[in-house]
């Protein structure tokens, strides 16, 4: 009977279709109000090309049906904010940027570069695909109030982005840079090639001479200019008495560029700009998409700024009925606030008016909603639930609850303990090993009598066994395993997690959320005596308009789309109690003990917070890897011990009633740990465990916390990390055996007395090429792994 | 051998020219966001039809 149609608008399957009244032919259905709403406006405007646009182009991300929330935006006018959030130009034109949620294909770009032609104050519209960030110019009358109504009408929920313009222009003009540091080491590298092949050719006299000093020219610049970071990471490394594979690199660089500029005073075409010159075009270019793929994971950590950017309703201090929109950073102690249901409660505080459930799950990790009235205190971080309250801000920002947890994250992200990488590591022995064979090799042929080839044979040496196969292999193997995570909805923000996975041996898990789904589901439903009223149409009519968890399980049990309107008399919902009314002449009820007809119980059900299909499998998959679980919980013993049940754990290993400190604590105290979360009482937890995962959903506080963040939902993705992580340091293994085996081959030959700077133009490119061809082919495994 | 007086320079001017219009454009930000022009590029110039806020019926 029902027709399944997917939403002309945003393309998701409509159960329960909406259709516009003027459309009597049913053409056109819609999954919910929200994409409707969009729909007609994109009309009214005249933007239908969008969904051509939409039509021809593929999906850039995936999306969801529009969620419209109302709001005016009246605090993006506010002096104080916008002096914090826009940046205004000599000629008084002011510009903003904004995070827009719901950004996917080529039409929202085409629909958000289209602002100014259907609002007359924007100078220019901008959007950043990749980031989803919108950067708005408006002119000097211009309200951001405008634009943000805008974005929120089209569909897009605007999140402003503070501005931070010392960082973000520093950021941008570092990334110049580097990307300068490479062109200029490309073209030079490449020009030279031409010359040192005409030297290797057989150029005489006067063309060897010229050609010489030509390569010497170009290698200039590479050798100060380009290669500059890995002197400087050199440097510090000394400096700070750690290890780095930049140390052997920048000698062989310095070594080698001393030699030539010597060489060419002494008229002697030799040198070895060709081979050094492509090793620092080589790894500066690895290390570029190194950081290019991590800064995609970290933007994640922005998140923190847009998620508390949800405007906040603040009474008027003379008149304390009327309400305006602020921006919870400028909440000030005894302010009145009023909370609409769904929304985030800003500050902590006192109900002043009303009464309502809140949901603290991910604050304590409990998972049925509580219930607060006047005089009771509220904390901030947590969500309302149904009912409007009206709260008196008690503490703020750094000074409440939630504030208190986020300095401890940012403590413990600042204490976090680095390892040493692994190619760090070797690379100590490897550059003690070289000085001492160089000498070893100058002393052996000082001995038989050469003290100039003596020199040169040692100084060669050290050139040729400079470990960039290693260097260049590294980072791309990083780089691989990093594209490769995030294609599988795994977001990684550091190489450095990596290293850390591949040696994890106890796991700590959240409940809430994280094995379970987070919310409240039917799992037991009974009918006791069939009543008057089919069941499902009394539990939709009394339940329809509740928001209160237990409200929307009953209905999703009910699947809305099969069930009949009635009209409800005397509809009547109770705080803590149920709700209730009259259908057709029966009274019914439903309340915790069950749904009742006329006082009679004609049903009961279970309610509870379910554990994920996939976990089971997920931690019996963990389990293979030879690693310890545990799961960890801020709620009660009894819920905790079921779940533990329910996944197969042995309830030793299931610790229930536990606070954020005492979690971070045993965290703390175990090796090699980690853990995954979600809320906002893991937050602490994730920072003290060597690696730390937040799952889909988190908040925002754990994203900042979390080393790892899953987009996708269950634990199964833990599993592929633990999988990726180890088949990566494989790679990294068999490219240290694999560089060191090159390494030593031409260490033999530099005895032999074999090396000349035509044999290291061969070796050394051919020693990366094999270490490349490893990462490829080792990544490529990975990826067949994870399909089967 | 003596055109290579010719074609030096010319290939050292060539490669130099290159070189500093790269500097410039990344310099001037041309870089900075390697994602949006490749969709961008594609979309016409059209302007929006103001008039049609009836079309809603029609459907296409």
């Amino acid at each position: 009977m029902v027709h399944m149609k997917s939403c002309v608008h945003c393309d998701e399957i409509a159960i329960s279709a909406l259709f516009n009244e003027d459309d009597v032919e049913k053409l056109q259905a819609f999954c919910c109000y929200g994409c409707l709403t969009v729909y007609n406006i994109i009309h009214q405007k005249g933007l239908e090309s969008y969904y051509d646009i939409k039509k021809q182009s593929g999906l850039y991300k995936r999306r969801s049906p529009v969620e419209i929330k109302s709001s005016q935006f009246q605090f993006l006018d506010d002096p104080e904010f916008l002096a914090e959030y826009s940046y205004l130009s000599s000629y008084g034109e002011k510009t903003m940027e904004f995070y827009l949620e719901g950004i996917h294909c080529l039409a929202c770009l085409w629909l958000i570069e289209k602002l100014p032609e259907f609002l007359s104050t924007v100078i220019s519209s901008k959007l950043d695909l990749e980031r989803s960030v919108a950067t708005v110019v408006l002119k000097e009358n211009g309200k951001f109030s405008e634009v943000g109504r805008e974005f929120n009408n089209l569909g897009y929920r605007p999140h402003p982005l503070r501005k931070n313009q010392d960082a973000a222009s520093l950021k941008v003009k570092e990334e110049r840079l580097a990307l300068i540091r490479i062109g200029v080491a490309g073209a030079a590298a490449g020009n030279i090639m031409i010359y040192a092949v005409s030297l290797y050719g057989g150029a005489e006299d006067t063309f060897a001479q010229l050609f010489n000093s030509l390569t010497v020219a170009f290698a200039v610049p590479v050798f100060t200019f380009s290669a500059f970071p890995f002197y400087q990471n050199a440097w510090n490394a000394l400096k700070n008495k750690t290890l780095s594979i930049d140390i052997p690199i920048s000698l062989a660089l310095i070594v080698g560029g001393v030699m030539g500029v010597y060489n060419l005073a002494n008229g002697i075409p030799e040198n070895y700009f060709d081979s050094l010159t492509t090793l620092v075009f080589l790894l500066l270019m690895s290390r570029y998409f190194l950081q290019k793929i991590q800064e995609k994971g970290l933007s994640a950590q922005d998140l923190h700024f847009f998620y508390q950017s949800e405007s906040v309703l603040k009474a008027d201090e003379l008149n304390p009925s009327e309400f305006k929109e602020i921006h919870p950073k400028y909440i000030k102690v005894n302010d009145l606030l009023k909370i609409r249901p769904g929304e985030f409660i800003p500050a902590d505080g006192l109900v002043i008016t009303g009464s309502s459930n809140l949901n603290n799950s991910l604050l304590t990790g409990e998972s049925l909603p509580v219930k607060v009235s006047v005089g009771q205190k509220v904390f901030s971080g947590t969500q309302n639930i149904d009912h409007d309250l009206v709260i008196k801000a008690e503490k703020t920002q750094e000074e409440t609850r939630l504030g208190s947890i986020l300095k401890n994250v940012e403590n413990g992200w600042a204490h976090r303990s680095h390892i040493v990488d692994l190619t760090s590591k070797v690379s100590k022995y490897f550059t003690l090993a070289v000085f001492v064979l160089s000498i070893i090799l100058f002393v052996y042929l000082y001995q038989a009598g050469d003290t100039k080839f003596a020199l040169e044979q040692a100084i060669t040496l050290l050139i040729v066994t400079c470990p960039c196969a290693l260097a260049l292999a590294t980072p791309l193997t990083f780089t691989r395993a990093l594209s490769k995570a995030s294609e599988q909805g795994i977001i990684i923000k550091s190489d450095e997690v990596i290293e850390k996975m591949a040696k994890i041996k106890n796991i700590f898990l959240d409940k809430t959320g994280t094995i379970t789904h987070g919310k409240l589901q039917i799992t037991d439903f009974r009918v006791l005596q069939e009543p008057i009223v089919r069941i499902e149409d009394v539990i939709f009519n009394l339940e329809k308009n509740s928001q209160h968890p237990v409200a929307i399980a009953l209905r999703e049990y009910v699947k809305p789309a099969n069930c009949r309107t009635f009209i409800v008399a005397d509809h009547l919902e109770i705080l803590g109690k149920g709700v209730s009314g009259t259908i057709e002449n029966n009274f019914y009820e439903i309340n915790r003990d069950g749904v009742f007809e006329n006082s009679i119980k004609i049903a009961t059900f279970l309610i509870e917070d379910t554990v994920r299909s996939d976990s089971k499998k997920a931690l019996k998959d963990i389990h293979q890897h030879g690693i310890n679980v545990q799961v960890l919980s801020g709620d009660n013993s009894a819920a905790v011990v079921k779940i533990a049940a329910a996944i197969n754990l042995p309830t030793s290993n299931a610790l229930s009633n536990l606070s954020p400190e005492e979690k971070s604590q045993l965290i703390k105290s175990t090796p090699f740990s980690m853990m995954v979360g979600d809320g906002a009482n893991d937050a602490i937890a994730l920072t003290s465990a060597d690696v730390g995962v937040a799952v889909l959903g988190a908040m925002d506080i754990s994203l900042r916390a979390a080393d790892v963040y899953l987009t996708t939902p269950g634990l199964a993705p833990v599993e592929k990390l633990i999988t990726l992580s180890e088949e990566t340091m494989k790679v990294i293994h068999r490219n240290l055996v694999l560089s060191l085996a090159y390494n030593s081959l031409s260490v033999t030959a530099a005895f032999m007395g074999l090396i000349n700077p035509l044999v290291a133009a061969i070796i050394m490119p051919l020693s990366s090429l094999t270490v490349l061809i490893s990462t490829v082919v080792g990544t490529k495994k990975l990826r067949s792994l994870w399909k089967s | 051998m003596e055109v290579i007086v010719v074609l030096l320079p010319l290939a050292l001017l060539l490669g130099a020219f290159f070189i500093f219009a790269f500097i410039w454009s990344a310099r001037k930000g041309q870089y900075d966001d390697l994602e949006t022009p490749r969709f961008r590029m594609l979309l016409d110039d059209q302007k929006i039809s103001k008039s049609t806020p009836t079309s809603i019926k029609d459907g296409k």
